[in-house]
């Protein structure tokens, strides 16, 4: 008795196990072998996706305390949709949608829709608060939907606004970014259309592999950007000044860490609201700062005097008999104001800017190591995280002439962008070695983990000793010359140099009035934490950059050192010598 | 004296249709607690999930305003609210600087 009960249970057992085995192995067949199959037939009967509601990731700027502060975030509020066909009251409920969305509805656009009797689903408002949202819901007027709805907004409005760029529909019937940083990082802070089901049953067996390893997991996330808002709303500000006062056709710049390439702000004036921008021009979408070319003028003179000091053609000491004009092949250049200055070292072609001094010192070093040097700094692109970097324009490094060379070593038939520009100089404050520029310092994934980007290689073009000699050489333009030395600080050495540069005339050759300005700077001068460039493109009523840019420059300055608490780097005084600076 | 069982012989003497219609019966019990609680997960996820996106649009709202402030103070001219430019600087000693030349 005892053993035939035990017969039986075993053969339930085995039952049980066969019954499992196949189980299991009908299981596999369905989740392994046809699973994909069934994940996208389980999607069709159970899953709608939630892409009505859309879903993004934020960018953020970063504080100088490393807060972030949002540059491009979700907003969440309300649509209104009507049903025409059961929409009794058109006049009634116009005047109540009305009455509770912010936005104008014109009211000949809603009786039309209302009057389509063939449609069941029309939207006729967007972006209402949480609060009209609900107060119109609770009225529950017959053929008016209220609609949970979620929409792009950039709470600093113009603030870096084409840098952060924009959403927008494309060709296709997705909202996608379009520009800036909301482009270049499109594959991170978009939003896969699965990410939440209504059916979250469907759901947990669907995606049952992703559970654990889910590859947007580690894709997805939010952006944080170097930029400091605080940093940057000076900047807008400043630059909007130089452009209403000269009625320039543009004004742009950068500032940036000249050791990391940090970018801490850049802006252009003329700009648009990123939260309004139906009316704005399609050219103002594109970054100037990173896809248009300019001839800098002479701000490019530091950058010939470093090659001449880096291939050893001059010397700090040396120097040279200016005549204030000098014939190059069949072409005469000439200093700013034609004068001569006789016999005169180095320092001088900075300090007074003087194009027959950079002529020389690029005679001295030759066309081919010129050309080489050049194309070190300009010849690449700099690799920036944002879209549509532009190429420079450098067909003058391969000409025969020498005229040719003698220009570009005052910024003249050389074209390259802004932040090229940046990138080139701020070798002369990096110890020689160039950086890569950017603006996003890591990427926030949802998972919480915080990836940063690294941006650590540098490209060496000149020695530190070169750079240091060019650094002391701007420090003296910036304490004596610019503005006569009326601008130096007794606490804080800077160095700088304006540029002034004549206009392409698309006819040929050049404006002989019209000009594009620029200026740079970077500070303190033997440690730098900041450099500085600014332009201001066709000023009117003004010729030269030190009259348009010096002051923005040295408000710049002034603010940086005083938010950043940057420590003095010189002549502090004691309590006994000190003595008031006049303003 | 009654015969006293273990528990595992009280079940080995249940037929195994009895014990298998338990066992269903527990299973089926299991599975309609898994479905409620997979519906419950998913009701607050949903609930969570609108909570969260709420509160970012209410930070951005406060973003916005403090944005607007730094502009506002950025720009404002501080000679129409009374203040007045110093006649003279004075830079005293502070602390040392760490890039001394």
């Amino acid at each position: 008795m005892r053993a035939q009960f035990r017969l039986r249970i075993r053969l339930i057992l085995v039952c049980l196990l066969l019954v499992a085995f196949l189980i299991l192995t009908r299981l596999y067949f369905v989740q392994i072998i046809q699973g994909d199959e069934y994940a996208a037939k389980a999607d069709r009967q159970f899953a709608s996706s939630s892409s009505g509601l859309f879903d993004r990731g934020s960018i953020y700027f970063t504080r100088k305390d490393g807060t972030l502060i949002s540059a491009a975030t979700l907003a969440t509020g309300f649509l209104v949709a009507i049903n025409p066909q059961t929409l009794t009251d058109p006049e009634g409920a116009y005047t109540t949608i009305t009455a509770a969305a912010s936005s104008t509805l014109m009211r000949d656009a809603f009786m039309t829709a209302a009057s389509k009797k063939s449609q069941v689903y029309i939207e006729v408002a967007h972006h209402l608060s949480e609060s009209a949202g609900k107060e119109l819901a609770a009225k529950k007027i017959p053929g008016v939907q209220v609609l949970r709805e979620r929409w792009r907004t950039y709470p600093g409005g113009v603030l870096a606004a084409q840098t952060v760029g924009i959403v927008s529909y494309g060709s296709g019937d997705s909202l996608a970014g379009r520009s800036g940083l909301e482009a270049q990082y499109e594959s991170t802070l978009a939003r896969s259309s699965d990410a939440l089901y209504k059916n979250f049953f469907a759901q947990l067996f669907s995606s049952a592999g992703n559970v654990l390893v889910d590859a947007k997991n580690v894709r997805e996330g939010d952006i944080i950007t170097t930029i400091e808002p605080e940093v940057e709303t000076r900047l807008v500000e400043d630059l909007a000044k130089v452009t209403a006062k000269y009625s320039s056709k543009e004004s742009g710049g950068i500032i940036m860490d000249p050791r990391t390439g940090a970018i801490y702000a850049l802006a252009t004036n003329p700009t648009y609201d990123a939260n309004d921008f139906s009316n704005t021009k399609s050219g103002l979408f594109k970054n100037p700062l990173v896809s248009n070319v300019y001839e800098f003028g002479s701000i490019m003179k530091p950058l010939t005097m470093a090659v001449g000091l880096a291939t050893g053609s001059i010397t700090p000491e040396s120097t040279y008999k200016d005549t204030g004009c000098i014939q190059i092949d069949t072409r005469t250049i000439c200093n700013y104001d034609l004068k001569a200055r006789g016999v005169i070292p180095m320092q001088e072609i900075l300090s007074q800017s003087l194009n027959v001094g950079v002529s020389w010192i690029t005679a001295q070093v030759g066309t081919e190591q010129f050309r080489t040097y050049f194309t070190k700094l300009f010849g690449e692109k700099t690799g920036i995280d944002l879209p549509a970097e532009g190429s420079p324009l450098l067909r003058n490094l391969q000409s025969p002439r020498q005229v040719e060379y003698a220009n570009m070593s005052f910024g003249q038939g050389i074209s390259v962008t802004p932040i090229q520009m940046i990138r080139a100089l701020g070798a002369l404050a990096n110890g020689g070695a160039m950086v890569r520029p950017h603006t996003v310092s890591a990427v926030q994934l949802d998972s919480g983990v915080v990836r940063p980007i690294d941006w650590s290689g540098t490209t060496p073009v000149f020695s530190p000793e070169v750079a240091r000699e060019v650094s002391t050489m701007l420090t003296s333009v910036g304490d004596h010359s610019i503005a006569g030395g009326a601008h130096r600080i007794p606490t804080t050495s800077f160095a700088a140099k304006t540029g002034t540069a004549q206009l392409v005339n698309p006819a040929g050759g050049y404006y002989k009035d019209r000009y594009f300005h620029s200026f740079f700077g970077y500070f303190p001068s033997y440690n730098p934490r900041f450099i500085i460039l600014l332009y201001t493109n066709d000023p009117q009523g003004v010729q030269y950059a030190s009259e348009t840019l010096t002051s923005t420059f040295v408000d710049l300055t002034h603010f940086l050192i005083d938010y950043y608490q940057i420590p003095p780097d010189r002549g502090v005084p004691t309590a006994q010598s000190a003595s008031p600076t006049t303003l | 004296m009654p015969k006293r069982y273990s528990r595992t012989a009280l079940v080995l003497a249940l037929s195994p249709r009895t014990f298998l219609l338990w066992l269903a019966a527990a299973l089926f019990v299991a599975y309609l607690a898994l479905i409620a609680v997979v519906m419950s997960y998913a009701a607050l996820t949903v609930e969570f999930a609108q909570s969260v996106r709420s509160d970012e649009a209410t930070v951005a709202i406060l973003e916005r305003e403090y944005l607007s402030e730094v502009s506002a103070i950025t720009s404002a001219n501080y000679a129409l609210v009374g203040y007045a430019k110093p006649v003279a600087v004075l830079f005293v000693p502070g602390a040392p600087g760490t890039a001394l030349r």
